[in-house]
């Protein structure tokens, strides 16, 4: 079963009803912490790889009864850089969790990466232990973007490793960009995505760069030292990246995500649709029949925790209905499938499909390219009145 | 008390001059005041009064001071320092025979002077000329004794000198009041006449009613008539302030002190009014009584539409402690039900805004205060208190506006600066006269709405803060006046709206149109920000649409926070006006009503 045809039939609604999951793995270690960064992972914590190692494990035997009925259809190893880890580690990994969990034996895997954390020989041994996904951190081709961004890898470590993906026979690889650095122009963004696209990647995601207070560039920011992105000019480059890469043949399935057909990410697409996952490792989120609930973000409490034979559980929420029915908007909205009409109240969507935000497509409503850059704003429109947002005041 | 031996009197200065710093010594040197009690400012009871350092209710406080071997009954008599408050001064006023003229030994003599000398004189009161701050290194008490007795036509070793601050010549000036102001002379046989120069409220005891008795006597179990409305209450306590209010079997004629009818609404008991007895009604009211007309308007809204019931129920409660506020329901279509108010003046306004924000825990929007304006149509005149429910041009054959007479005194090199400001704020030129050589009065005849927001600050400014300013109602008179509206995609937003002279409107709505293109924030479509004049654009300005707002990325199903910060912004939204398909944040109309920023050529 190929995942596009997967797509077709994980609707929203009707999500994991037929026992499908997503299985999310995170690893936290990172060579240096980029500025703009706010995910939970650590610089300087690698001694504690094998424990941590052991503790994915731990942890997979405790949740692996609650998932006896789930059949996971996608694996992602996230960060932080899971490639951090030795490829033979994250091999083993793999094949331990696969003894505690039921795959789909077509289940899409991926392992993020950043360049320079790549060779050839890893990358076999990624492949050959199952990994069929990559996705390289690159976000930028523009030297002068990457220093902006705190980024490590030169450009020209980008495109080697891509290469050596490509050599050592990923068929599947996904390649991050990120647009409205400060300093970045929108020809240099340009340049960025053709470059991109030169290499003929399966799968685009172009990000704009999002300010965290909690980061160094958040505080960089409030200091005045740094301006914040400019959100008309991110504008002009999605469309910049809608333009460019629609031309090449990519299809445009959801806000930030670009697919050659056939190559949408199942793992995300279960993020959007409401398919159960579970996630392992600090901090990692976990989904499933209403209920949310996330793993303490510190690596040691994560596996002090564990050691003491408990699931490192952090938080949880239990959703409303009027929760759910917000995020089956906001999810649903981000993709370009959209969401049924049905769905909202007559007429509740026709100025908005008259500005050019959204367009019915047969029975359902989507978001335009313009439209998903103002998703939240569409959100709160639609979903007055009919779940957990209000409509605005008198 | 023998009346021979009272004597009533009260201090007039310019603000600053030293009068509550005075009064603080009057009650040292009699001992009124037990030391451990004093604190600065005594007289000022109000805890918004102390805040804001000036006087808003007149107060009254009874002094015992022996002289040549006789106890004397001294009742100082304070008065507002605020032109809002003008009516209540005459009041105090015409509750004294006489009247410290206090002056500033550095700054001379100022408007403020002019203006209460003026009222002090008219009143028929006699005329105390004191220099104080006489121990000011900048002091100059020989060339400000002159002035004085240039102005109150006395010689200038009449004029007395004191300091406030260190008490040196109090002791002379309290013996002076004795030798130069008369004593009461009204009839203790006739029926009782009691003039009501103040009023407060005590959440108690009810109204308290401030009172100089002219003729007559007043117990406390009597039954008394508010011969205005003639109201009649049961007195339950009078008393003078010693300088706590302190009971008293009775008030004869010459006393000043208090009257407690335990009546709940100060309505009841209104500045200006007389008081008699039911039982032996006086056949004429004292002169003078007005009712409290508001000078300003402003239309108050709670910034939660839930709270409207809370507001309408504070300011009820409020109206009983503050005779002259008055408010009427209306609705505005960006700000939902609010009340129209009337004010004495803005600082009027301020003080029962951030009472009813304080005293009852309410946030309020208020719109930009505005004068009230006379729609002439033939024969008819139609009062308008907000600018929006103007008629549109064409539909009157005239508009009037309140005028006011405005004193400025200013040093002499500054008479050009000055006048050409008040030309630029349509003002007529009346009287121009030399206090000496150096300093000169002028008289001008000017809008009100000219002069309420910033004219005193520019004044300040173009003088280098030497001149000072005080005015008088006038009256109504024609002017060249339009209403200007702001719309939004076409729509107008009736809170915005002003009433502007054609002359000035351009300016004004070109201004409010960029100060609103700063406050809207961008929509999912472009919004058009117009100002008009009838069907007529003067300006225009437009909010782009906004083009991102969405969250890029969702982590690792991290769908939690996404989620909060949706609701975030939900809850942002709550809080924000609808115009048409606009959505205006509360900030917005805030700030662009905000008083203090009113853009050039604002006229209320």
């Amino acid at each position: 079963m190929t995942p596009r045809a997967r797509d077709e039939h994980v609707q929203p609604g009707s999500a994991g009803i037929d026992g499908s999951a997503g299985l999310y793995v995170h690893i936290p270690f990172c060579l240096t912490r980029c500025g703009y960064c706010d995910f939970n992972t650590y610089a300087g914590l690698e001694h504690l790889a094998g424990a941590y190692l052991e503790g994915l494990t731990l942890e997979s035997d405790l949740a692996a009864p609650e998932w006896r009925d789930h059949t996971f259809v996608s694996v992602f190893f996230g960060g932080g850089t899971p490639t951090m880890l030795p490829s033979e580690r994250l091999g083993d990994l793999l094949g331990s969790l696969r003894r505690r969990f039921s795959f789909d034996p077509a289940a899409e895997i991926t392992v993020e990466a950043n360049p320079d954390t790549v060779d050839g020989r890893a990358l076999a041994g990624l492949l050959a232990s199952g990994v069929g996904r990559l996705s390289l951190g690159v976000q930028s081709f523009d030297p002068a973007v990457l220093v902006s961004l705190e980024r490590v890898h030169s450009p020209q470590s980008a495109r080697t490793a891509f290469a050596a993906a490509r050599s050592a026979g990923f068929q599947n690889v996904n390649l991050d960009l990120i647009y409205g650095a400060n300093g970045e122009t929108l020809e240099s963004w340009r340049r960025t995505v053709e470059e991109a696209v030169a290499l003929e990647p399966d799968h685009l995601s172009c990000y704009a760069l999002t300010v965290e207070p909690s980061t160094r560039l958040g505080r960089k920011v409030a200091a005045g030292m740094v301006p914040p992105p400019d959100p008309d000019l991110q504008a002009d480059m999605y469309h910049v990246a809608c333009d460019l890469l629609g031309a090449a043949g990519y299809e445009h399935y959801e806000i930030s995500n670009w697919a050659t057909p056939g190559r949408r990410c199942l793992h995300n697409m279960g993020y959007w649709q409401g398919r159960p996952y579970l996630g392992l490792g600090a901090g990692a989120h976990s989904h499933r029949d209403g209920r949310r609930w996330w793993n303490v973000r510190p690596p040691r409490q994560y596996l002090d925790l564990l050691d003491g034979g408990e699931l490192p559980i952090g938080g949880e929420e239990r959703l409303s209905d009027a929760e759910r029915a917000t995020e089956r908007l906001l999810l649903g909205l981000r993709v370009a499938d959209g969401i049924p009409a049905q769905w909202l109240p007559d007429g509740r969507a026709t100025p908005f499909v008259e500005d050019g935000l959204a367009e019915r497509r047969g029975d359902r409503l989507a978001l335009t390219d313009r439209g998903m850059l103002v998703a939240n704003e569409l959100v709160l429109a639609f979903a007055a009145g009919i779940g957990g947002v209000e409509p605005p005041g008198p | 008390m023998d009346q021979r031996l009272i004597r009533n009197f009260c201090i007039v200065a310019h603000i600053d001059h030293g009068k509550s710093t005075l009064a603080d010594r009057f009650l040292d040197v009699t001992h009124a005041v037990a030391e451990r009690q004093m604190r600065e400012q005594y007289l000022d009871r109000m805890d918004l009064e102390r805040e804001r350092g000036i006087t808003i209710k007149a107060q009254a406080v009874r002094l015992a001071y022996p002289h040549d071997g006789v106890e004397y009954e001294l009742n100082l008599i304070d008065t507002p320092g605020h032109v809002d408050f003008t009516y209540e001064v005459s009041r105090s006023l015409a509750a004294c025979e006489g009247a410290i003229l206090l002056v500033d030994a550095a700054q001379g003599i100022e408007a403020q002077t002019l203006a209460n000398f003026h009222l002090a004189r008219d009143a028929g009161l006699s005329i105390v000329p004191v220099v104080n701050k006489i121990d000011l290194p900048a002091a100059n008490p020989d060339g400000v004794a002159e002035e004085l007795a240039e102005l109150v036509g006395a010689e200038p070793q009449d004029v007395l000198r004191v300091s406030a601050k260190s008490g040196a010549g109090v002791t002379e000036l309290l013996r002076a009041l004795i030798d130069r102001v008369p004593s009461p002379s009204g009839d203790p046989a006739a029926p009782l006449r009691a003039l009501v120069f103040d009023s407060s409220y005590d959440p108690y005891r009810g109204v308290v009613a401030y009172l100089r008795v002219v003729d007559g006597e007043i117990t406390g179990r009597s039954r008394v008539v508010f011969m205005s409305n003639r109201s009649t209450s049961e007195s339950e306590e009078v008393g003078v302030f010693a300088p706590d209010a302190s009971p008293r079997p009775a008030l004869t004629a010459g006393d000043v002190g208090y009257l407690i009818t335990g009546v709940k609404d100060l309505r009841q008991a209104k500045v200006g009014d007389t008081v008699t007895l039911a039982s032996r009604p006086a056949g004429k009211a004292l002169p003078g009584y007005r009712e409290p007309k508001p000078m300003v308007w402003s239309g108050l809204y709670p910034a939660e539409g839930g709270d409207y019931a809370v507001l309408r129920d504070a300011l009820d409660k409020l109206k009983l402690s503050d005779a002259a506020l008055v408010y009427e329901p209306e609705s505005s279509l960006a700000l939902g039900f609010g009340f129209r108010c009337g004010f004495l003046g803005l600082l009027h306004m301020d003080i029962v805004k951030e009472r009813l924000e304080r005293e009852f825990n309410l946030e309020l929007i208020a719109t930009a205060p505005n004068v009230e304006f006379r729609v002439i149509r033939q024969t008819e005149v139609i009062s308008v208190h907000n600018p929006s429910e103007m008629p549109q041009p064409g539909t009157y054959d005239y508009v009037e506006e309140p005028f006011v007479l405005a004193t400025v005194v200013t040093p002499s090199s500054f008479l050009g600066p000055v006048m050409e400001l008040c030309q630029q704020r349509r003002g007529s030129l009346q009287d121009l006269r030399y206090l000496s050589p150096e300093r000169a009065e002028v008289h001008y005849l000017l809008p009100l709405a000219e002069i309420i927001f910033d004219f005193f600050d520019l004044l300040k400014s173009r003088t280098r803060g030497y001149a000072s300013l005080d005015y008088e109602h006038w009256g109504y008179e024609r002017s060249d006046l339009v209403r200007v509206d702001l719309l939004l995609q076409g729509e107008a937003v009736d809170a915005f709206s002003s009433v502007v002279h054609r002359d000035k409107a351009p300016t004004y709505g070109r201004a409010m149109a960029e100060r609103l293109r700063e406050l809207i924030p961008r929509q999912l479509f472009e919004v058009a920000i117009q100002a008009t004049i009838g069907s007529r654009v003067i300006a225009r300005e437009t909010v782009r649409a906004k083009r991102k707002d969405v969250l890029a990325k969702c982590y690792g199903g991290d769908i939690t926070r996404k989620r909060k910060l949706l609701e975030k912004q939900k809850e942002g939204k709550r809080r924000m006006r609808r115009v048409g398909r606009v959505d205006v944040p509360q900030e917005a109309f805030i700030a662009a009503l905000r008083v203090d920023q009113q853009p050039a050529g604002r006229q209320p």
